[in-house]
């Protein structure tokens, strides 16, 4: 480490490091387009122009790009040189040749790089006579528009988009100054972070089409920090709102998760909070009611069966609802889980107690420096940051291996991909955990491929071992935390969990409760069932046998901000603000909990989740201990994290690991012919999916099994076939598809909820002539 | 002079390996096996051949600097990219005698220990490609391309590589993209190409003029070598001579004829009752020069002394009917076209000076223009990432210098006064 004078400042720089990136570490300021702290240097844009005069004297001071030159002792740089800020005004002046000068219509406006660095660089008046170049803009999808005329090719949308995300089909094409941003034909864009083409790029060729709907100036917009609720990564977001209406999401930094980037559903799924049918009035067995009434109403409820009461929290329901639902509970000793399914429930439990007996779980940050990982499951749908973390990993030479039932994007990019029934995941992992124990001979083909994962995990210095929690079984968990015990100390295990807010709720929850809780609903010990946040009703696999509960409840109080059908069955609904109007905490899949603040209020009087069940205590007239006293009572120690800083990790004691990880060869190997996969995209959670943009991009429903099986069974694509799971029948044309595992079908989530099956559950099959 | 290059050179009839053995080719095969890699690169740089597609730097240092302990694979490329207007000298090499250029590569490749080459191409050449694919073919067949060629240990594989056809493409790290599958952009200068190049390993990129000297220079030693050339010149060189001449084209010539023979006794002079207003030496991406040079020898030094440079070697004559402006608009709008569009000062500033000399060249220049075009290109020249745009800017700057009063009368008559309507006295 040296230092390097820059503006007469002596600065001290890392070696290898740029004088552009040496400058603005140390708070200068260098003007740039192309330069990119995540995509680096490129040398194209030439705005960061600067003066170095060389030690030697006899040496001509020479204008250099900050961006390629790199720092070095000795050398006296100057921003403020005459002939520095020549090349940055030319380079301006040739931008503006045939810059539209549309700022006024230009949804980037107020917020333009371009605009700045004109204004901050660029000649005051325009001497260039000719006509400026035209483009036809593309249609690329619901999220994000196009507009082409605007573009100063500084290459920072292909080097995200296809460098960076590693997608494929966006580019450039043509050359000179016609070179074109697009995709080879109109079309939704495919990768699940093109909307961080919105913000990457630094003049508006593409800006938010869902924003563009309720546009409002940037200086117009209330903003607040904020945690994204669409999965448990907790990416730092920037909410923004105008005249009580949320208008759009953009990135907010935090330096060990999200960074510079967000996905898709991050940045497009708030539009649940504008959706017409989200509930904004209480009501009372269906009609319209006030607050207080509906609270009266709820309060008379409960008093009337007393400890006959359950209460169901939920994985996306912040910590203070849930701790304050749960002390509520405890009032007068009713149930409490965050759970409405006891597999998940068990599964999330045991995910976040490995996660406590380990070292934790490691930030995206440190994912990316991972050098080999194992992925079980499908990431890209249940925790899309840590894909592109991965992809990171994978671009810097890391090997991946993916187990996986389903179709899974990540498996483009693996070196090693097992498609594997979801039954047969258990074997499959216990094989690699005592392989890892134990080297042994592979004596089958998959079992070859299984020790080569192994090979290549143990190998490595960084090793990642990563599950999706909602389609593994609780003891696959664990099996997953021994390998990674087994690796040795540099191992890292990570899960993505069920929600924005599932390691905080199964810190609230007991494995056992979600089935405690249905069977003294279906026993008649619990008539009374408050439920925030959570839609059992909805449920993939228990649904069914949760409406068939809810028959035998005297009252079915809910408190949510989306319409879900336990909401639309709700004796007592009670809206409660979305996540941009309400401040709350959610603690992610590290463990870590990071607060939030409101960014505004809508029109409507919309309490948080804790508010309500703080009134309705008052109404009971329980003393219940105020939100921080009850999170005190909760985590010993806990202190509200401060929105916007980084987050800080929940104390909670530990709860000891004592899991039975013993495989239940009865129950998994005789699935029957056929079982269920879940199989999703990255625009689903169960906010997002009340969010039109992105529902526009949903992909077609359909039974998709592998080639083989369709071959087996004598399917082509597109032909039918009726699927019948325990609670109902749905005929769906097939589609064949490599990622699926022999003997299994990959089903979208609302399927599954129809056929009431879950992740690994059997279903027959049978062709519809 | 005998030719050296062209004495076998057939356009129509190019000699298949049979016949071309018979006229003594892939003699220097022998030659090469019979000494040390690094006798030959010593050889080379004793023979002073410099490099003919434009640079002029010394080929056999290019070769020493690679290094002996380079890492491998290790790449040769040959660049047949040629696309600068008035030059056509590879294509000649190209469609009349593959054979020649296959032998070079293998003496070049064998004396750089390069394991895989790449004879790049350009796509207008596609036929010539084919030729080439035909007679790599027949190399293959015979042995001389191969593993362990000649029994020699040596293994060589070359791929022919038809361009995409772009003029960027011949730029030495564009080349590299391009090769790769990529947009041809230019890559950063550092590391060089020498020492990562094509998919990230050591690369030595040679014009392919200048590569088919090797098996001479082997053959016949870099005295003969030197001997060839005239006022200090060393070899023979392919000259390209085009424009307002009698009989414009190719001729093999001593380096260090100069511009005078060629242009009045080679290519025939100008018309009759012509004067010559003046000529580029090089190419179109050289400076002009002035009927005050015509006895500048053509080779690399005397032609820089002089203030452009020897570039490809391919002279373009204007003569008193040429309009300069027109000419040089005509330059920059070509390579306003093929800049690869990757840095702002070439993408939008040679349209910029295109726009600009348009309005001069049809009579709508403003007083202010030629000093706009001077302060323009005095950023473009220098800031650019690659030597594309330098090469761009460099006619247009000694063209404001060299014809300065036709600009000027250009801006002030309102018209160009080379119109045919104009001189025709109407």
């Amino acid at each position: 480490m040296g230092t390097i004078r820059i503006e007469n400042h002596e600065i001290p720089f890392r070696e290898g490091d740029n004088i552009l990136k040496t400058a603005l570490a140390a708070g200068m300021e260098i003007p740039y387009f192309c330069y990119h702290t995540a995509l680096g240097s490129l040398g194209a844009c030439r705005l960061c122009a600067v003066e170095i005069t060389p030690k030697d004297p006899g040496k001509a001071p020479q204008v250099v790009m900050a961006c390629l030159e790199p720092a070095r002792g000795g050398i006296e740089v100057s921003i403020s040189s005459a002939a520095a800020q020549q090349v940055r005004q030319k380079v301006i002046e040739f931008l503006m040749t045939n810059h539209p000068h549309d700022c006024p219509v230009c949804d980037e406006g107020g917020e333009c790089h371009l605009q700045e660095m004109t204004v901050a660089c660029g000649p005051p008046y325009r001497r260039y006579r000719g006509r400026k170049r035209t483009f036809t803009n593309q249609y690329l999808g619901p999220l994000v528009h196009h507009e082409m005329n605007r573009c100063i090719t500084c290459y920072r949308c292909t080097r995200f988009y296809q460098d960076y995300a590693l997608g494929d089909d966006l580019g450039a094409m043509r050359l000179r100054n016609e070179v074109y941003f697009g995709r080879f034909q109109d079309g939704p864009l495919a990768s699940p972070f093109a909307g961080n083409l919105v913000e990457i790029c630094p003049t508006g060729v593409f800006t938010d089409a869902v924003f563009r709907q309720h546009f409002a100036r940037v200086w117009d917009l209330k903003t607040a920090p904020s945690i994204c609720p669409h999965c448990s990564i907790g990416c730092n977001t920037l909410p923004g709102a105008r005249d009580g209406m949320l208008r759009r999401v953009r990135n907010r930094f935090h330096p060990d998760l999200n960074r510079w980037f967000i996905c898709d559903r991050g940045r497009y799924g708030h539009q649940y909070s504008e959706h017409p049918a989200r509930p904004l009035t209480s009501r009372v067995d269906g009609a319209k009611v006030s607050y207080r009434q509906a609270l009266a109403a709820a309060a008379e409820q409960i008093k009337a069966v007393g400890d006959k009461t359950g209460g169901l929290g939920s994985v996306r329901e912040d910590l203070e609802g849930n701790t304050l639902l749960r002390a509520l509970l405890n009032g007068f000793n009713g149930i409490f889980t965050a759970f409405s399914d006891p597999r998940l429930e068990a599964a999330t439990i045991t995910a976040v107690t490995a996660l406590q007996n380990t070292t934790g779980a490691p930030s995206l940050a440190e994912m990316e420096q991972a050098d080999a990982a194992l992925i079980v499951g499908d990431l890209t749908a249940h925790a899309p940051m840590i894909d592109l973390a991965l992809r990171q990993a994978y671009r810097s030479g890391a090997r991946l291996a993916v187990l996986h039932s389903g179709p899974t994007p990540l498996a483009r990019f693996a070196a090693t991909a097992l498609a594997i029934p979801p039954h047969e995941m258990s074997v499959c992992l216990s094989h690699l955990s005592e392989r890892a124990a134990a080297p042994s001979a592979a004596n089958s083909n998959q079992k070859e491929m299984l020790a080569n994962i192994v090979v290549s995990l143990t190998a490595s210095h960084r090793p990642l071992l990563i599950g999706v929690t909602e389609t593994l079984s609780a003891s696959q968990i664990a099996v997953l935390a021994q390998l990674a015990a087994a690796l040795g100390p540099g191992a890292r295990l990570a899960y993505a969990l069920p929600g924005a807010n599932a390691y905080g709720a199964a810190l609230l929850s007991q494995t056992g409760r979600a089935t405690a809780m249905l069977e003294a609903i279906e026993t008649g010990h619990i008539q009374n069932l408050i439920v925030a946040g959570n839609d059992p009703l909805g449920d993939t696999r228990l649904g069914a046998r949760w409406r068939a509960a809810r028959q035998r409840l005297d009252s079915l109080i809910v408190l949510d901000c989306v319409a879900t059908a336990t909401a639309e069955a709700a004796d007592i609904l009670i809206p409660v603000a979305a996540w941009a109007e309400r401040s709350g905490t959610f603690v992610n899949y590290e463990g870590r909990a990071q607060g939030f603040t409101h960014t505004f209020r809508r029109p409507e009087f919309l309490p948080s989740t804790a508010e309500v069940i703080a009134d309705l205590a008052r109404h009971l007239e329980l003393v219940l201990p105020d939100i921080a006293a009850a999170l005190g009572d909760t985590f010993p120690g806990y202190q509200a994290p401060v929105p916007g800083a980084p987050g800080s990790p929940l104390p909670a004691p530990a709860i000891p690991m004592h899991i039975d990880t013993t495989i239940h060869q009865g129950c998994e190997s005789h699935p029957g012919r056929w079982q269920a996969a879940l199989s999703t995209w990255y625009g689903d959670d169960p906010l997002a999916s009340f969010a039109p943009a992105l529902t526009e991009l949903v992909p077609a429903v359909a039974a998709l099994i592998s080639p083989a099986a369709a071959l087996n069974e004598g399917i082509k694509a597109g032909e039918r076939v009726r699927l019948q799971g325990p609670a109902g029948t749905v005929v769906l044309p097939v589609q064949p598809d490599n990622d699926v595992a022999a003997g299994t079908i990959a089903l979208t989530r609302a399927v599954l909820a129809q056929l009431g099956a879950g992740h690994g559950d059997p279903l027959e099959l049978e062709k519809v002539s | 002079m005998e030719a050296v290059l062209t004495h076998h050179l057939d356009i129509n009839a190019p000699l298949n390996l049979q016949a071309y053995r018979a006229a003594g080719g892939y003699r220097s095969l022998n030659a090469a096996f019979d000494r040390k890699p690094e006798e030959i690169i010593e050889t080379v740089e004793a023979a002073n051949l410099r490099g003919r597609g434009g640079a002029g730097f010394s080929c056999g240092l290019k070769w020493r600097l690679r290094g002996a302990d380079a890492p491998r694979p290790r790449y040769l490329i040959c660049n047949i990219d040629e696309s600068e207007p008035g030059t056509f000298k590879d294509r000649h090499l190209l469609y009349g005698g593959p054979h020649q250029i296959i032998e070079a590569v293998i003496v070049s490749a064998y004396a750089l220990q390069a394991e895989q080459a790449v004879i790049f191409v350009r796509g207008e050449y596609a036929k010539g490609g084919n030729g080439l694919r035909r007679a790599l073919e027949e190399a293959e067949i015979a042995g001389l391309v191969g593993t362990n060629i000649g029994g020699n240990g040596f293994d060589l594989q070359i791929e022919v590589h038809v361009s995409g056809g772009r003029y960027i493409c011949g730029e030495e790290t564009a080349m590299l993209n391009a090769i790769e599958g990529r947009r041809p952009n230019p890559r950063p200068k550092i590391p060089r190409p020498s020492v990562k190049g094509l998919w990230g390993y050591p690369t030595t990129t040679n014009n392919v003029e200048t590569l088919v000297n090797v098996p001479h220079i082997l053959l016949n030693g870099a005295a003969w070598f030197h001997d060839l050339g005239v006022n200090g010149g060393c070899g023979t060189k392919l000259f390209c001579v085009s424009g307002m001449v009698q009989h414009p084209g190719l001729f093999e010539l001593p380096c260090g004829t100069s511009a005078r023979e060629l242009i009045f006794e080679h290519a025939g002079g100008l018309a009759e009752g012509r004067t010559l207003l003046g000529f580029l030496p090089g190419g179109a991406s050289t400076a002009f020069l002035l009927p005050e040079h015509l006895d500048v020898p053509m080779d690399f030094d005397p032609v820089a002394k002089a203030g452009s440079r020897l570039g490809t070697g391919s002279i373009i004559v204007l003569d008193d009917t040429t309009c300069p402006v027109q000419v040089t608009l005509n330059l920059m709008r070509f390579f306003a076209r093929e800049s690869c569009g990757f840095c702002t000062p070439c993408r939008d500033g040679l349209p910029y000076l295109a726009q600009i000399l348009t309005a001069i060249a049809a009579g709508e220049g403003q007083a202010e223009d030629l000093a706009l075009l001077e302060e323009l290109s005095d950023i473009i020249g220098p800031q650019s990432f690659c030597a594309f745009a330098p090469g761009a800017v460099t006619p247009l700057i000694s063209s404001l210098q060299g014809f300065r009063k036709h600009y000027e009368s250009h801006i002030a008559t309102g018209r160009c006064p080379f119109d045919a309507a104009d001189r025709n006295g109407a």
